[in-house]
């Protein structure tokens, strides 16, 4: 079977795998999946032989059935997009989960490409400048950065900037005042809202990619054809954008696939410190409130985000790195 | 045309008259002039000629070459005058131009090649890119300029549009070189330096490419800088020579003095140990000891301590670079009188080898003893990988099979010896990684001793698979990968031991490791254990390796190009050792080399046979001897062509006895014999019918060539497009 | 059978075979040369990794103190002063919480918990991505494919929302698990990019040569292949390292690791959610366990910094005195430091 045909394939398989592991670990979890709500019903006063039927038509899984019937029941609820309702909020979880999702998806995205745009140049300068008083005080830099991680930057700058000196909201995605929609006002406040998480996220990876793209463009430089090119009186720009960056940025690419899964991870602590409401925090209440149908439903879908971006970023490195034959299953 | 009577002018005439680039007193130095990697060079360089600059590696030779460009790669400072000197208009010295003027001087007016064309490339580039960038840079017009550039990729036997259109990687290495050379030559420079343009490709295409060069030079009046280590490569095209011995210049002068009647031991000993086809064997003398580095350059005449001839005024005087003849052939040796009456050349003259044809054939059909089992014995074996495509037929077709090795038997006796000889591609490697039981054939069987190899490893023979594994060894073409870096070289010689003596104690390990160490050339011994590879040389690594195999107690070594990567000047003492230790030690060797000299050297000294493939078949087999002097298969005829030669008759013929440069795609194998869409006496019938491997008349060995067979219906079909129509014209 | 094959050797072997003595003492001697001696000297000639040993020794030693009670244990009211500024008194040196909590002693209570847990992350995380890297990038194939799959899943897992859903489940309170749990798909990555230069590795001549040699799977891998990757894994060993205690504090901070006891995390949380955040008062308070997290990450990440020369040997003869290269090897006085 060829490269691409395996690599579609494999998302439903991913995700029949990824929904598997939920089902077993919703059962692994103290006191098991419905524990929680049958207190609950029981204690809103609910006859105890109707408990069962009500988990039923709440989490569309029996709870008296064999294990092997609840596990088709719950894998036909995930095609179906029917996650259960969540317990704490009283709604679908597949609504709470696509109100999320946009958010989280927007800070993921917003601040990779900072983060890969701004190392990148940092990088750069530093390799074209090598051994100067810059690039020592960047690399120094860099090390420390790299030696903080994203949410400590989250905090320093939640407490100085938003309740020291109130230039920066301390929560949400937007202010409830304003009406959603394309409107400049709305534009605004999500900017602003997401400013404080964005840019700590951001800082949060800026060191380790400055550093990687030193070392790849130290290393381009001093390649062969970067010489030709310039005996061939190429400008300067020509061979920094075409020969070195070009060069320099393409291994970078495998290792932002990485990065794409430890950063939407990291969302998790993320959003909790800002109040922002993305998948990360919803897991969080969830886990908080012993919302298992929600909990589950965030894991399920932050998990099939990444499976998704993954996927894109794979299909996208064979078109831009002409050396990479599809047959190479070694594209990480 | 012009080139044409130039190199046949008598050489005293010769002289620089009309000079495009002189260097006056140029030095190059490293650590605060502390180093000198170019010393004091004065050479002009004659409008319109070839000058071929020969040179060990890490003598200086590519540092003359940036000169010329004014590129020395930082740290290092060149200092001097570089005159050029353009037909019409002022001349300008280099070292003085802006670095706009320097901008422009480059590649419109001198232009390079280098060694690695595929890293010259950028690799994310498509190659047209290459083409128009470097137009534009220049503000020449893209659309004319691109159109010369299909002209000069043509002229190159490429296909323009194919090859504009592709990446890099995407084309053979070959290919590459000669599309880098097409690039160097789009703004129509005057001088084209080429450093080491053809080191990396095998023998054919450097042959290929440097007479191609030859046409373009003449049609669009170059001159060429040519910078290479072997000498008799670029002795075919040259003007002038100039060798360079430890970042200076040892001698200079017309091409026939150089090779005639050259006046420095370094030249006169590089020309001895150079392997040819014409030279008798007993004569071939390696040169001892390596080249100096930068660091520790000796006093007086650099040569001195490899040089027979040294007396106390050597060490002591530098000899200076003049000439002794009053012509223009001037050389930098104290002795030069006496060098050449006591250094004779080893070639010219007709070697006695020739009258043994006969004798030597009777002796190989003997090798094949009747009854007596082979060591290996190869039935019908195929090698075929599925290689994977491009990203769109990834979506619908199927896989690619190549078919590295198509139905090859052969048998190897106990101490035989086999040269397989091929161009890149041609699956000599495979089928010798076959031989030892490395690669699993996808057809056919190969036999140790009877016993099949494959059937052993599954564990059901008579013969036990760690038996075959450890008689069965290998070296490798790269001496720079062939031992663990991490690893000393004692530890390295252990493993070995490990297996053929578990139960030896760490002293008996190291007194073999250490006799045989010294039996290969390294001693001190205990000295040479405790290093690290990077603390060997190039040869030493060989050695290593040798030693390495040799340890294993093995009935056959497999050798892949072991001594391509080794400095000419060591190759026939590398060779020797290799032969020495055969016999010592009654292995059978397998030696896989693309070049035909070498195959030559091996398989006469050693009396065994040469092996030729092409596109995963073998086309002929042979003694030496036969194979030289009667070469049956064109293909063998086109490999003897390309074999360098350094007898001044035979160098300047004509382009090569191809129809097409470049080995057919080997995931589709043209049909009939392989061969027929290179060969030059093909025919209508060897498009359709396959030949076979036959006996043939009137000497040992076998060949799979129509022309064989006085009745075959090949002798009545059509010549196919620019093939010969009279069969002998191909013969010589 | 490879035995003494004399017949065929007309080559004399044992050429001088009393010259070949080599002691234990030697042994031991050329063991401590080259596996001690030399990487020590090696390492310890980067500054960074210098100032990289001194950090991390530091931490070393708070949890000594803490191993040994040679500092107060933290708890409540010890102190009368409630936030306490830092270096105000030598009695609380980094001041107190607002339950007066000795700071200091805060810290260096959960030291040993961290230093532990973050060894059994790096350890497992790189332990795992080096097996299943090396295994299935030499032996290519089936295996290849298998190893592959698995990886590729959990790669496609988040980390941290997996450990979150985990710690639920299994409730990881030893460091031990702790650091486990929390490196649970770390290895996927690591292991995929350990294969991809495997896989270049395995193309060298001398790898083959071993092979032609009839050496084993496992020995290759550990002769001919780890040492190259040795710098690699060193350096990434730290990295998972780094990600452990990251991952564990951010856990910790938002409250969904189980927990009995202080550490880092935990006081930053409750620096957090206790005021911290509103009063400049209690800057300390947040200010205190974020140094101790970054300045152990700091320390390890530069004493990683030097230490990938270590596996090189280049590096490694230039530093025991050898002679460096070829050229030099003429001058045989050069072997003075052994």
């Amino acid at each position: 079977m060829n490269y691409y045909l395996r690599r579609t394939l494999r998302i439903p398989a991913t995700i029949l795998a990824v929904a598997t592991l939920t089902f077993g670990l919703i059962r692994l979890l103290p006191g098991g999946p419905f524990t929680q709500l049958r207190i609950q019903l029981l204690q809103r006063g609910i006859p105890a032989d109707q408990v069962d039927a009500r988990i039923q038509a709440l989490q569309n899984i029996r709870p008296d059935a064999p294990l092997w019937q609840q596990y088709i029941d719950y894998m036909i609820g995930v095609v179906q997009l029917d996650l259960g309702r969540s317990i704490s909020l009283g709604e679908p979880v597949i609504n709470v989960l696509a109100r999320a999702l946009p958010w989280t998806v927007f800070l993921v995205v917003t601040s990779t490409v900072l983060m890969f745009v701004l190392g990148v140049l940092i990088g750069a300068v530093q390799a074209y400048w090598e051994g100067s008083w810059f690039d020592q005080v960047t690399s120094g830099a860099s090390i420390f950065l790299m030696s903080i991680p994203y949410y400590i930057f989250a905090v320093i700058g939640l407490f100085f900037l938003s309740f020291q000196l109130g230039w920066f909201p301390t929560g949400n995605a937007a202010a409830r005042s304003v009406q959603p929609g394309f409107t400049v006002a709305y534009i605004q406040t999500v900017l602003y809202h997401a400013a404080l998480p964005i840019a700590s996220f951001t800082l949060g990876g800026i060191g380790s990619t400055a550093l990687n793209m030193r070392g790849n463009s130290i290393q381009v430089l001093g390649e062969e054809f970067v010489e030709v090119a310039r005996l061939r009186g190429l400008s300067d720009n020509r061979i920094a954008t075409s020969y070195v960056a070009k060069n320099a940025i393409l291994p970078m690419y495998t290792g932002l696939l990485l990065q794409i899964g430890f950063r939407l991870g990291g969302t998790v602590v993320l959003e909790e410190i800002f109040s922002y409401p993305g998948l990360g925090y919803y897991l969080i209440a969830a886990v908080n409130a012993n919302d298992y149908p929600l909990m589950m439903g965030c894991f399920l879908v932050i998990t099939v985000t990444l499976v998704v971006a993954v996927f894109i970023a794979d299909l996208t490195y064979g078109l831009i790195d002409p050396r990479i034959s599809a047959g190479d299953s070694d594209a990480y | 045309m012009s080139t044409e009577n130039q190199s046949r002018a008598p050489a005293t005439d010769h002289s620089v008259e009309d000079p495009i680039i002189e260097v006056e007193d140029t030095n190059v130095t490293f650590n605060d002039g502390h180093t000198y990697v170019l010393d004091d060079a004065n050479v002009s360089i004659d409008r319109h000629e070839v000058l071929g600059i020969v040179g060990e590696s890490g003598s200086g030779k590519s540092m003359f070459a940036s000169a010329l460009m004014d590129a020395i790669p930082d740290p290092g400072v060149l200092s001097g005058k570089i005159h050029y000197h353009p037909e019409d208009g002022e001349s300008v010295d280099v070292l003085e131009l802006s670095d706009e003027e320097l901008r422009q001087f480059r590649w419109e007016e001198v232009s390079m090649v280098f060694q690695g064309a595929m890293s010259s490339f950028n690799p994310t580039m498509k190659v047209k890119t290459h083409f128009e960038e470097t137009l534009k840079a220049h503000d020449k017009s893209v659309s004319e300029g691109l159109e010369f550039a299909r002209e000069l990729l043509e002229n190159l036997y490429l296909e323009p549009d194919r090859v504009l259109d592709a990446y890099p990687h995407e084309l053979s290495g070959g290919m590459q070189q000669r599309a880098l050379i097409a690039l160097s030559m789009v703004l129509d420079p005057e001088v084209l330096v080429m450093d080491e343009p053809t080191a990396a490709l095998d023998l054919l295409m450097q042959r290929s490419i440097l007479s191609l060069l030859e046409e373009l030079q003449a049609e669009y009046d170059l001159t060429i800088v040519f910078i290479t280590h072997d000498l008799p490569l670029v002795a075919s095209l040259a003007d002038r020579m100039a060798i360079i011995y430890a970042f200076q210049f040892a001698e200079i002068g017309p091409r026939d003095d150089i090779i005639q009647n050259s006046a420095h031991p370094y030249t006169r000993k590089l020309l001895n140990a150079t392997p040819n086809l014409d030279a008798p064997l007993s004569e071939m003398q390696p040169i001892e000891g390596e080249g100096p580095a930068p660091v520790n350059v000796p006093s007086g005449c650099r040569f001195h301590p490899r040089c027979e001839l040294a007396t106390a005024e050597c060490r002591t005087d530098d000899p200076p670079l003049v000439s002794h003849d009053d012509n223009e052939h001037r050389s930098a040796c104290h002795h030069w009188a006496e060098a050449r009456e006591e250094i004779p050349l080893n070639f010219g003259e007709d070697s006695p080898d020739v009258g043994g044809i006969e004798a030597t054939s009777e002796r190989e059909t003997s090798a094949s003893v009747d009854g007596e089992e082979p060591l290996l014995s190869l039935n019908d074996v195929e090698v075929h990988f599925e290689e994977e495509q491009g990203i769109v037929e990834q979506f619908f077709g199927d896989s690619d099979t190549v078919r590295a090795v198509d139905g090859v038997s052969l048998d190897i006796e106990e101490q035989d010896l086999v040269c397989l000889l091929g161009e890149s591609g041609c699956g000599k490697t495979t089928l010798g990684k076959t031989m030892i039981g490395l690669q699993k054939p996808t057809g056919g069987s190969i036999e140790f001793r009877g016993q099949d190899i494959w059937e052993a490893k599954r564990g059901n023979g008579d013969i036990s698979h760690e038996e075959i594994r450890q008689a069965l060894q290998i070296i490798h073409q790269d001496p720079g990968s062939a031992l663990n870096p991490n690893d000393r070289v004692v530890n390295i010689l252990s493993e070995a031991l490990r297996h053929t003596h578990p139960n030896s104690d760490r002293s008996e390990r190291r007194a073999r490791m250490r006799s045989l160490l010294e039996r290969v050339g390294m001693s001190p011994a205990d000295d040479f254990l405790d290093r690290y590879p990077h603390q060997l040389s190039g040869g030493e690594k060989q050695r290593v390796a040798l030693a390495r195999a040799l340890l294993m107690n093995p009935e056959a070594i497999l050798a892949d190009e072991a001594i391509s990567a080794v400095d000419v000047s060591l190759r026939i003492e590398i060779m020797d050792l290799m032969l020495e230790l055969q016999d010592e030690f009654e292995t059978s060797f397998l030696f896989i080399s693309h070049d035909l000299s070498n195959a030559r050297y091996f398989a006469e000294h050693g009396d065994g046979r040469i092996a030729v493939m092409y596109l995963g078949e073998i086309v002929e087999i042979g003694s030496a001897e036969r194979l030289i002097h009667d070469p049956r298969h064109p293909y063998t005829e086109v490999l003897r062509w390309a074999t360098p030669n350094l007898d001044l008759e035979e160098m300047d013929e004509s382009g090569p006895p191809l129809r097409e440069v470049d080995v057919p795609d080997p995931i589709d194998p043209p049909s009939g014999c392989r061969f027929h869409t290179r060969c030059p006496v093909a025919r209508e019938a060897c498009r359709e019918e396959t030949p076979e491997l036959q006996d043939i008349d009137g000497g040992d060995g076998k060949a799979a060539c129509f022309r064989e067979d006085p009745d075959h219906a090949y002798w009545d079909s059509e010549p196919l497009e620019g093939a010969k129509a009279d069969p002998d014209a191909v013969e010589r | 059978m490879p035995t003494e094959d004399e017949g065929s050797d007309e080559f004399d072997w044992r050429a001088d075979e009393s010259a070949g003595e080599v002691g234990f003492r030697d042994r031991l001697e050329e063991i401590y040369q080259h596996s001690i001696r030399e990487p020590a000297l090696v390492a310890w000639s980067d500054m960074r990794t210098r100032i990289g040993f001194f950090i991390v020794s530091f931490y070393v030693v708070m949890a000594l103190v803490d191993v040994f009670g040679l500092w107060r244990n933290a708890s409540p009211n010890q102190s009368m002063h409630r936030l306490l500024p830092p270096f105000q008194s030598l009695k609380y040196p980094l001041g107190t919480t607002q339950s007066g909590i000795d700071l200091l002693a805060l810290i260096i209570d959960s030291t040993p918990f961290i230093l532990l847990m973050v060894f059994a992350g790096g350890v497992w995380a790189t332990t795992l991505a080096v097996l299943v890297g090396t295994v299935s990038g030499y032996k290519g194939g089936r295996v290849d494919t298998v190893i592959t799959t698995i990886s590729d899943f959990f790669m496609a897992i988040p980390g941290l929302p997996l450990v979150i859903v985990l710690a639920i489940t299994l409730s990881p309170e030893n460091p031990l698990l702790l650091g486990v749990v929390l490196t649970i798909n770390y290895w996927a990555g690591l292991g995929r990019s350990i294969r991809s230069q495997v896989l270049s590795i395995r193309e060298n001549s001398y790898v083959e040569a071993s092979r032609t040699m009839g050496t084993g799977t496992l020995r290759i891998i550990r002769k001919d292949i780890l040492p190259n990757i040795m710098p690699y894994v060193l350096v990434n060993f730290v990295k998972a390292a780094r990600y452990t205690i990251f991952a564990s504090v951010g856990l910790y901070f938002i409250g969904v690791l189980p927990y009995s006891g202080q550490n880092w995390g935990v006081t930053l949380n409750n620096a957090y959610y206790q005021g911290g955040l509103f009063t400049m008062q209690a800057v300390h308070w947040l200010l205190v366990p974020i140094a101790a997290i970054v300045g152990l990450a700091f320390g390890l990440l530069l004493l990683s910094q030097g230490m990938d020369r270590i596996f090189n040997p280049r590096v490694r003869t230039r530093f025991s005195g050898e002679s460096e290269s070829v050229e030099e090897a003429d001058d045989s006085s050069t072997g003075g430091l052994m």
